[in-house]
């Protein structure tokens, strides 16, 4: 009797969402008039992981940095603004691409989004480029490092603002091979991330005359590295390649500062934020090196915005922040020029725009590929915090041009 | 060879951890039945407290190590009163669910209290660098997790065999309803016994602190190893417990040095293997079916 | 669990003459009611293994429960220790109902289980397992007196409870209760499976504690033995009392009854 009433709930509710759904998807793609605003106002959707792993790197502050973005556009234009009225939607995907892909497909049809940003984790960042695709909408993608997203699965609507795994790669292992560091063991989280760095950091390495002893799975996730890192010791390389992210990357360094290692071989890293150090603390990480896309302290132009950014938060802002802050402001001002919020004519305005700003370094958007080119930066973690969050010294400033090489050839435009 | 005595030892350092961490919920699932799947949410309750105590009260280590247990059984208690006691004359199975909510409650409400990117912990003074011997080496700190952790063990042992207390959990443990026959108010002993095993979760967590990510998380995947831990040892054994715990430190740690992607996967496969050979474990009573 | 539950459902021959004539001219003797339990039915599930059930024991009186396997003996028994909980009717110890007591509260109150397994506990020694229960009684056995009368528990006192053999677990389980002070023993088959001289001891251990002014409710299919050491017996079939007999009686009509029982 009890099934039987709950089998008739979920009945209703299935019922219900699938009207929903259309009529939704009824109201979903009516371009307006190309001069005007679709619907008469411009929407962001902010779609992210709000609890999970990336909440503290993007998560819900990178909606007060997209709020930076719009006061910033409005006190710029003033009354002559298009997009006068403008509103944020933001959704957690909990880093499930399932979620993000239902998510997103709620944010382009029933709540009107015009762009969608952010979207870390790779597989969430995929399933969006392809609603982005299907229905004809803008997406930039800030928080995933995949370059499947400017590569094999790259499309008209879909961007890729911040970096990606081969910028690491080219930024970290590139650097510090060719400064010396030329024997590497690596060890790699078991899975497609790992398993994809592992790649990528290896060809750097090897590229730059450099040597990898050996590469060494770990199961993932996985909390006793003693033993591995034992392991990735011997033969005595100069650097331990941890490719490791999260929760096992923190475990790797804190058991690597345990181990008689430590100090003896350069401790190189190849996913890391500024939230990790923050999380474990600055003298664990001290003298890891990494490659940050951005860095709140590097010069004043970041200090001011990183002051700004404060006032509203209580918190220094992450790459993704700054990045989340910059892709909107270009988007409005891509509405700005063009008169309208018209995904097909933005996507024009958009493509091949170099661009300076609190972000963007040598940017460009790259037309070929979608990727949006700047320079990148070899961090050092300091030895000690002179405040919160000041933790890196940068030590190399990566020209955009050689952190991202030529265009991806897996891309094809369509 | 040095080489190979240098992951033996490692082995064995990682197992005197998994054997304190098992400890509790041999004890639990003894003394009251239940297999308590929040035991790895505690764990990490201990170290999340571990780093709240340091970072807001300034309160270190080895206070931490008589603090924290403190008030993880003051949780276990509260959890066995409010919680698992209702469910205790039901089948075994609403109390895995019980936990396993309870699980999910204690990890999200860290989630939402201390964030997700995980709390600064570092090695107290003097337990840092390395002991060298050779070319064997080993951290300080992986010694003394191991001997604190065998100390723990041993006391475990001794109150559980040498004390009238120990003497009726055991009773207990074996048959509670011919236990209450005898006179003894098994009820009584079910609080207490839920709580010490609660804070053994505790300080575990408290010893994992210095050497591992403090995530609301970090419990998840740890209490996976440690079911196998005391799958191998014989649900409910002590002893079973703490010799399992070594033996899958060990395992793991020549796993990882000759086969380093199968490295967990050969626990599991020594469970099964365990579970194909003794039904009940190494070290646990043949049930009657 | 006991078979109590699939054999009720057997057919039992009726009993011989007397069936069913509850209140016979009493073979009870006139003391004061130690145990008094009235109109007691007991349940497993929808199984309905008692039924109106009333017997009593008397201080230093030894009451045999006689039954095939399946009457309900074990189940009133464990109702009496309060170990099974599903029943009607009152169960009364020195006239105060126990109905609200749990099994530990009763043991304390004086009543001593030795249930059919023995109930030794192999993760105790011998010791232990005659030092778990509390005392309850200053009538108590000392430890000195038990050792003294059961050496071989004192050769062993170090031993895991297990590792005794079956007449000398036996020995265990009914030295515990006594080292109790236990006013009410309740022995479930003690001479179940061991040698002849062995429950000649127990008979004799039995005759020692009744001196005492212990009372005992004995549940028994040895009929020789039952009528060896006890001055009643309640006749069980199918959850009901069949018959009450005096000692003399049940022995007069001792082979009659051993057909009847079936053994």
């Amino acid at each position: 009797m009890r099934s039987r009433t709950v089998q008739g709930t979920v009945a209703i509710a299935a019922t219900a969402s699938l009207a929903l759904a259309a009529c939704g998807g009824a109201g979903g793609p009516q371009s307006g008039g190309s001069s005007k605003l679709t619907d008469d106002k411009v929407v962001i959707g902010l779609l992210n992981d709000q609890s999970g792993v990336y909440k503290d790197l993007s998560g819900p502050n990178s909606k007060v940095a997209i709020e930076m973005a719009i006061a910033d556009y409005k006190a710029k234009y003033g009354d002559k603004a298009v997009a006068k009225d403008i509103e944020v939607v933001t959704a957690d995907h909990q880093n499930k691409a399932d979620i993000a892909n239902s998510k997103a497909q709620e944010m382009y049809d029933r709540q009107k989004a015009d762009i969608i940003l952010d979207v870390p984790n790779s597989a969430a960042a995929l399933a969006v480029a392809t609603q982005a695709k299907n229905k004809k909408k803008l997406y930039i993608n800030i928080g995933a490092g995949t370059t499947a997203l400017t590569g094999a699965s790259c499309n008209k609507y879909t961007f890729h603002w911040a970096y990606n795994t081969a910028v690491l790669a080219r930024g970290t292992a590139g650097t510090i091979t060719k400064e010396g560091g030329t024997s590497w063991n690596i060890v790699y989280p078991d899975y497609a991330f790992g398993q994809d760095m592992n790649k990528s950091f290896s060809a750097e390495v090897t590229k730059n005359g450099g040597t990898v002893g050996q590469s060494i799975a770990s199961p993932f996730p996985s909390d006793n590295f003693a033993t591995f890192i034992t392991k990735a010791g011997e033969g005595s390389p100069k650097v331990i390649g941890s490719m490791h992210a999260g929760g096992d990357l923190i475990n790797f360094v804190k058991q690597f500062n345990q181990s008689s290692l430590k100090g003896k071989v350069q401790l190189a890293v190849g996913l890391m934020f500024i939230t990790d150090i923050h999380s474990l603390g600055v003298d664990q990480f001290a003298g890891t090196q990494f490659t940050d896309a951005w860095y709140w302290n590097f010069d004043a132009q970041n200090k001011k915005w990183a002051d700004q950014f404060k006032e509203k938060t209580n918190t220094r802002p992450s790459f993704a922040h700054a990045a989340n802050y910059s892709a909107a402001m270009n988007y409005l001002e891509a509405v700005q020029e063009a008169g309208t919020d018209d995904a097909d004519t933005i996507v024009g305005k958009l493509e091949g725009k170099k661009i300076n700003d609190v972000f963007l370094r040598n940017g460009e958007i790259r037309k070929a590929d979608h990727a949006v080119i700047h320079d990148v930066y070899l961090a050092k973690v300091k030895s000690s915090a002179p405040e919160e969050w000041d933790y890196e010294d940068i030590e190399k400033t990566i020209p955009a041009a050689e952190a991202y090489g030529a265009a991806n050839p897996a891309c094809s435009m369509s | 060879m040095s080489e190979f005595i240098q992951y033996t030892l490692q082995g064995l350092a990682a197992g005197g951890f998994y054997a304190l961490s098992a400890l509790g919920l041999a004890v639990i699932f003894g003394v009251l039945g239940v297999v308590n799947f929040s035991h790895g949410a505690c764990y990490m309750l201990g170290a999340v407290l571990s780093a709240v105590l340091l970072a807001e009260l300034n309160v270190g280590f080895w206070a931490a190590l008589i603090i924290v247990p403190v008030l993880m059984f003051g949780f276990g208690v509260l959890m066995e009163r409010l919680l698992v006691r209702w469910l205790l004359e039901l089948d075994p199975l609403y109390n895995f669910l019980l936990t396993f909510g309870l699980t999910l409650v204690i990890v999200e409400a860290v989630k939402q209290r201390y964030g997700v990117s995980g709390l600064p912990y570092q090695v107290p003074a003097g337990l840092g660098g390395q002991v060298s011997v050779g070319s064997v080496n080993l951290s300080v700190y992986a010694i003394f997790a191991c001997l604190f952790s065998v100390v723990v063990c041993v006391a475990v042992g001794l109150l559980l065999t040498k004390t009238r207390i120990g003497m009726i959990v055991r009773a207990a443990t074996e048959a509670p309803d011919r236990t209450r026959a005898l006179g003894i108010n098994v009820g009584l002993w079910v609080t207490p016994v839920f709580g010490f095993g609660i804070a053994l979760a505790g300080l575990a967590g408290v010893l994992a602190a210095p050497t591992r990510a403090i995530t609301a998380e970090m419990g998840s995947n740890f209490i996976i190893i440690l079911f196998a831990v005391v799958v191998i040892g014989g649900l409910g054994s002590i002893l079973g417990a703490v010799v399992a715990g070594f033996l899958v430190g060990l395992v793991e740690a020549y796993g990882i040095a000759y086969a380093p992607t199968y490295a967990q996967i050969v626990i599991f496969v020594l469970m099964a293997l365990v579970v194909l050979v003794r039904p009940s474990g190494l070290f646990g009573r043949e049930e009657v079916a | 669990m006991s078979d109590d539950t699939t054999a009720t459902t057997t057919t039992e021959q009726p009993a011989p003459d007397r069936a069913g004539a509850p209140e016979p001219a009493s073979p009870r003797r006139g003391a004061a009611r130690m145990l008094e339990v009235s109109g007691l039915s007991a349940w497993y599930g929808e199984a309905r293994v008692l039924t109106d059930v009333s017997i009593d024991v008397a201080p230093g009186e030894v009451v045999t429960l006689v039954g095939r396997n399946g009457a309900g003996k074990t189940t009133l028994l464990r109702s009496v220790m309060g170990l099974h909980r599903q029943i009607e009717g009152s169960i009364t110890l020195d006239g105060s109902d126990l109905a609200k007591r749990s099994a530990d509260a009763r043991a304390r109150a004086g009543i001593g289980w030795v249930p059919d397994d023995r109930g030794i506990y192999a993760s105790l020694t011998v010791a232990e397992n005659l030092l778990l229960p509390p005392v309850v009684h200053a009538d108590a056995w000392s430890l000195e007196r038990v050792y003294e009368f059961f050496p071989v528990l004192h050769e062993r006192r170090d031993f895991p409870g297990t590792k005794l053999s079956g007449g000398e677990q036996q020995m265990l389980a009914m030295a515990r209760v006594l080292r109790m002070g236990s006013r009410l023993l309740l022995l479930d088959e003690p001479s179940e499976g061991l040698a002849p001289v062995i429950v000649q001891r127990i008979g004799e251990i039995i005759r020692e504690i009744k001196g005492q002014g212990v009372g005992v409710l004995l549940v028994e299919q040895n009929v020789a033995f039952a009528s060896t050491v006890a001055d009643r017996h309640y006749l069980l079939a199918q959850g009901k009392v069949v018959e009450h007999l005096g000692n003399d009686d049940f022995r007069a009509r001792e082979g009659e009854l051993l057909t009847y029982l079936g053994m």
